[in-house]
C-alpha cells in the first residue's frame, strides 16, 4: 500500500531528524484525489464491509445457531472469525502489513507467548473443575454432586 | 562463533544495525507506540485468559444470551446480543474514520484530517454512552464488583442470568455454585470492560488533543501528520481489544 516505506533511496532521511520521514518521503503524496489515494480509500471501505459481515455472521450464529451445534464447534468458529477480524485490523488499519518484514516479526513474535499462556491456564481451569466435582468433601457441603456435563 | 560474529559486524556495507539508522524504516515514536501496544495486549490477554480459566473451573456460568438481552427503550423484549452488536458496529466504524484521518494525513489534507478525527471522536463518545447504559442496566439488575456474595441471596435474584434449561439441576441442588459464578462473572465483566472503557476514554481525549492541534495547524507547520498515525495505532488497538472482549463475553 505505502510503497514509500520500502524505498531504500530514502534511508538517509532516517538518520537524524525523523520528522523528515514524513515531510520528505511523502512529498510525492500531494494529490488526495489521485488514483492511488482513491484506491487506498476503496480498500479501507472494503475491509470495513468485510469486518461488518463477519460480525453479523457471529451475532446471528450466537443468537440462533450456537445452541444447536456442539459447543466446541461453535467456539472454534467464533475464535477463528475473531482471529480473521483481528488480522485484518492489524494488517490494514494499523498498516502493519506495509511495514518491513523484520518489524512485523519483531511485533508479532512476543504474541507467541499467548499460545502457551492459553493452553496452561485453561488446562489448569479444567483440572480444578474436575477436582471440585470429584472431591469427596464437596458432597458434605452440598446435597448432590454437580454434573460436570451441565455447563 | 565469536569469530563469525566479528566477520558480520565488520562487513563494510550497509551498516544497517550499527546505529544511526532505522533499519525498519519506522520512526522512534511509531515503534515505541507499537511496543507499548504489545505490552498492553499482554495485559488485556492476562485479564481475558484469567476470565477463561475461572469460567473453565466453574460448574455453571451465566449465559450471555440471558445477561445481555436488553436494548434501551425496548423494555422487556428479548433482544440478545443486539445492543452489543450496535456497540461493536460503532467501534468498527470509528476505526474506519480513524484510518481515513491517517490517510488524509499522509496527503497533508488538513481539512479531511480534522473532519475524520471529529467523526472518530463522535464514534468514541457514542460507544462510551452505550457502555454507560449497559453498566447502569446491569447494575440495576444487581450486578457490580463484589455483588452476589451473600449466601442467603434468594435463587431468583440470579437464576435469570442462566440458561434455565441447561442449569436447572444445579440451580435446584447447588444454588451456591451458581451464585459464585454470577459473582465472578460480574467482577470480570466490570473489570475488563472498565479497563477497555478507560482505554476508549483516553483515546477520545488523545483524539480531541490532536484535532485541536490539526485545526491550529501545528502538524501542517511541522510538515507531517505522524502524530495522527500514532494515535491512530492506539485507537485501532482499542478496537482490536473490543473484538476479543466481544468474543469472550458475548459469544463463547
Amino acid at each position: 500500500m505505502s510503497g514509500h516505506h520500502n524505498s531504500n533511496s530514502i534511508q538517509h532521511l532516517y538518520e537524524g531528524d525523523q520528522s523528515k520521514l514524513y515531510s520528505g518521503v511523502l512529498a510525492h503524496h500531494s494529490d488526495v484525489n489521485s488514483e492511488e489515494s482513491k484506491k487506498q480509500v476503496g480498500r479501507i471501505w472494503k475491509i470495513f464491509w468485510f469486518l461488518l459481515v463477519i460480525t453479523i455472521v457471529e451475532v446471528v450464529m450466537g443468537m440462533m445457531f450456537s445452541h444447536q451445534m456442539p459447543r466446541a464447534v461453535a467456539n472454534f468458529i467464533f475464535l477463528a472469525l475473531t482471529l480473521v477480524k483481528a488480522g485484518y485490523i492489524v494488517a490494514v488499519f494499523m498498516h502493519l502489513g506495509d511495514e518491513f518484514k523484520g518489524f512485523k516479526v519483531t511485533v508479532l513474535i512476543p504474541l507467541v507467548l499467548f499460545i502457551w499462556f492459553i493452553i496452561a491456564f485453561l488446562a489448569d481451569g479444567g483440572f480444578w473443575l474436575r477436582m471440585n466435582n470429584e472431591s469427596p468433601s464437596r458432597t458434605h457441603v452440598t446435597s448432590a454432586p454437580a454434573n460436570p456435563n451441565e455447563y | 562463533m565469536s569469530q563469525h560474529a566479528t566477520v558480520v559486524t565488520t562487513a563494510p556495507e550497509p551498516k544497517l544495525w550499527a546505529g544511526g539508522r532505522s533499519p525498519y524504516n519506522v520512526s522512534y515514536g511509531k515503534m515505541m507506540m507499537w511496543f507499548f501496544l504489545l505490552s498492553d495486549a499482554l495485559t488485556f490477554g492476562a485479564l481475558l485468559i484469567s476470565y477463561g480459566t475461572t469460567r473453565f473451573f466453574s460448574t455453571v456460568w451465566p449465559d450471555a444470551n440471558q445477561v445481555f438481552k436488553s436494548f434501551p427503550f425496548m423494555g422487556e423484549h428479548d433482544l440478545p446480543l443486539l445492543f452489543v452488536s450496535l456497540m461493536t458496529f460503532i467501534l468498527i466504524m470509528s476505526s474506519v474514520t480513524m484510518v481515513l484521518a491517517v490517510h488524509a494525513g499522509h496527503y497533508g489534507d488538513k481539512k479531511n484530517v480534522a473532519k475524520w478525527l471529529l467523526w472518530t471522536i463522535i464514534g468514541g463518545i457514542c460507544f462510551l454512552s452505550c457502555q454507560a447504559w449497559e453498566w447502569t442496566h446491569l447494575h440495576s439488575e444487581g450486578g457490580w464488583w463484589g455483588s452476589f456474595l451473600d449466601v442467603n441471596t434468594p435463587v431468583k435474584e440470579f437464576a435469570h442470568f442462566f440458561n434455565a434449561h441447561k442449569t436447572a439441576h444445579v440451580l435446584a441442588t447447588q444454588p451456591a455454585l451458581a451464585m459464585q459464578s454470577t459473582h465472578l462473572f460480574f467482577n470480570y465483566f466490570f473489570t475488563i470492560t472498565g479497563f477497555h472503557g478507560g482505554h476508549v476514554t483516553s483515546g477520545v481525549i488523545f483524539n480531541i488533543l490532536i484535532l485541536v492541534n490539526t485545526v491550529n495547524g501545528v502538524y501542517e507547520r511541522r510538515g507531517h501528520y505522524e502524530m495522527v498515525e500514532k494515535i491512530g495505532l492506539y485507537w485501532h488497538f482499542v478496537d482490536l481489544v473490543w473484538v476479543f472482549v466481544f468474543t469472550c463475553f458475548y459469544l463463547l
